[in-house]
């Protein structure tokens, strides 16, 4: 592969991990959300549509998406978030396919079929870079916060999380604001980068892409999505040259390994942990007592 | 025998912590909780107990806002509670523990008990992003209170360890520990002991009662009858979503229902010692 397309590549990987840190936020919370991908429809539209009508600099475009992409997330949440776990995963799949469809529509604001020129001036390493740097921040922040512990208490188990007080509404609504804000700046990159968007450049395509990027670079971490993103995008260009037309086989055999052997994904606190705590443990070292066998985290209804 | 006033003992007078009144809960048809009234006041560790499928994890799920009453109320402080959503009831004081431990995967310890005090953290988003000085200083407040509280409960365990790695008696305890991190007016316990050997099982008997001094009112489910006799100040006993008796736990369990519930009826007991005799035969001892 030439210099070029690597670094063709390594940019696209950069936005692809700016919309997995989008799915990861509100699968932080426990929600399955491909709205990011409609919410960086909007914000790319909205972009190129004002850079064109007005010149909108591309510092004010991307501050633009980042608030669009959040208030949009919080119409979002206040609509669909009382929606049961798969049918509210479900909702946002459909809103990815009324995106596509406003777009086809709304000719004048976005092209229609045509689709419309972007300006690229937001398609730099330091654009990306910057914003991945304070994206990759601020989840690192919240982590270990008050939002990032109720969020992380959500997840894992909503129901002992309500009896701690947390409300997991209140939680999750705050989790699609973050992923709209995180959506609504990969969408302007995507489309500066692209300098072309099109009915199809924010389709269901880049969201199970986006979405197995998270599944493999691990939904527990914020760092795992950038990981997943970035190995997810570079992985297919590497196997293209040897395996040709199989690159693709290739790339969902090693996405079904890493579910099967690493469900947690390649970067898993847990395991880690698990891993220092048994170096820590002395050969010596003994419980004093076992959890009964077949005592799992389940519902209460022996009595 | 049903439980009605002439039938119970020991009850004190003072200000209701939780009332449960003609609580009643189906599941397919099954009466899992009958027409239950129970009255705790305030400080005091009052028992629930009970053989297998009595009900009594179905009427602590029903305080906690876990599963909605069919019929009934639940007044918590005197307010009402019935129809109220989990965290809602949490926020009025109750916190819980579990029958099977459920704690959160890949948390740690410390991580634990910390999301238990969610309420009483004030800092914002914007507040821990920037990383600002009401932030360090809560999450230094938030880890010191974590590890005085796991102190209290009894975890000698390094804070930084998996919670789920525990020992079962520990990860009891962090549970406890996780509760009492929503500073709780009202603890309920689901087989708190179970898993511990007695000294263990003494040591949450004299945690409950330090508590209790501090003001909690404690409701557990207990199966360890040495440990409720010594420090359950009152009880009820239930069987097939019914309350049997309800006092202090000495008389209860003097109680013939009560008997029978845990032993079976004196006639059972005659007609299984009668088949092991003719089981051993003439010849045996």
């Amino acid at each position: 592969m030439s210099t070029t397309a690597w670094l063709t590549t390594l940019q696209f990987a950069g936005v692809n991990a700016l919309f997995a840190l989008a799915i990861y936020a509100s699968l932080w919370t426990g929600v399955l959300s491909l709205a990011p991908v409609f919410f960086g429809a909007v914000s790319a539209f909205t972009f190129g549509y004002l850079a064109g009508a007005i010149g909108l600099s591309p510092a004010l475009g991307l501050l633009l998406g980042v608030a669009l992409g959040a208030a949009l997330g919080a119409a979002t949440a206040g609509l669909i978030i009382r929606l049961d776990s798969h049918y509210l995963a479900m909702a946002t799949i459909a809103m990815v396919l009324i995106g596509r469809v406003l777009v086809l529509n709304l000719t004048e604001y976005t092209g229609g079929a045509s689709g419309t020129l972007v300006p690229g001036d937001l398609g730099t390493w330091v654009w990306l870079i910057g914003t991945l740097v304070v994206a990759g921040y601020v989840m690192s922040r919240l982590a270990g916060s008050r939002f990032g512990l109720a969020a992380d208490a959500v997840r894992e188990d909503p129901a002992v999380a309500q009896t701690l007080a947390i409300s997991p509404r209140q939680i999750q609504f705050v989790g699609f604001i973050l992923s709209g804000a995180l959506g609504g700046a990969a969408g302007v990159f995507q489309s500066s980068f692209l300098q072309y968007i099109g009915p199809d450049t924010f389709y269901t395509h880049l969201g199970f892409v986006t979405l197995a990027a998270v599944v493999l670079g691990g939904a527990f971490h914020w760092a795992g999505p950038i990981v997943g993103a970035i190995a997810f995008t570079i992985l297919p260009e590497l196997l293209r040259e040897p395996m040709g037309e199989y690159d693709r086989v290739v790339t969902g055999v090693a996405l079904v390994l890493i579910i099967i052997y690493m469900p947690r994904g390649l970067v898993d606190v847990r395991r880690l942990r698990l891993l220092r705590d048994r170096t820590r443990r002395r050969p010596g070292d003994r419980r004093e007592d076992v959890t009964p066998a077949g005592a799992p985290a389940g519902a209460e209804a022996s009595s | 025998m049903t439980a009605t006033d002439s039938e119970s003992r020991g009850v004190q007078t003072a200000p209701v912590a939780v009332d449960i009144s003609h609580l009643t809960k189906t599941f397919g048809g099954l009466a899992a909780v009958d027409d239950v009234t129970i009255s705790v006041p305030e400080r005091r560790i009052h028992g629930i107990l009970g053989p297998n499928g009595a009900g009594k994890t179905t009427v602590l799920n029903m305080v906690s806002g876990f599963v909605s009453a069919d019929a009934g109320r639940i007044d918590v402080f005197g307010e009402d509670v019935t129809r109220m959503k989990p965290f809602q009831i949490a926020r009025r004081g109750v916190a819980r523990t579990y029958q099977n431990i459920r704690l959160f995967p890949g948390m740690t310890v410390l991580e634990t008990v910390i999301a238990g005090a969610y309420l009483q953290r004030s800092s914002t988003i914007l507040g821990a992003i920037l990383l600002s000085p009401a932030e360090r200083r809560e999450r230094r407040e938030m880890r010191d209170r974590a590890a005085e509280l796991l102190e209290k409960v009894g975890v000698r365990a390094d804070h930084g360890t998996l919670a789920e790695t525990l020992s079962y008696g520990d990860q009891r305890r962090v549970e406890i520990a996780r509760a009492l991190a929503t500073n709780p007016r009202v603890l309920l316990l689901d087989e708190p002991t179970a898993g511990m050997n007695d000294v263990e099982s003494e040591a949450v008997g004299l945690l409950l009662r330090e508590l209790r001094d501090l003001g909690l009112t404690l409701i557990l489910i207990e199966h360890n009858m040495r440990l409720v006799e010594e420090f359950c100040e009152s009880v009820s006993v239930m069987n097939s979503g019914a309350v049997l008796a309800q006092g202090e736990p000495t008389w209860c369990l003097e109680q013939d229902d009560v008997k029978e519930a845990y032993f079976g009826k004196r006639s059972d007991a005659a007609r299984i010692a009668t088949l092991r005799r003719a089981r051993r035969g003439p010849g045996g001892a």
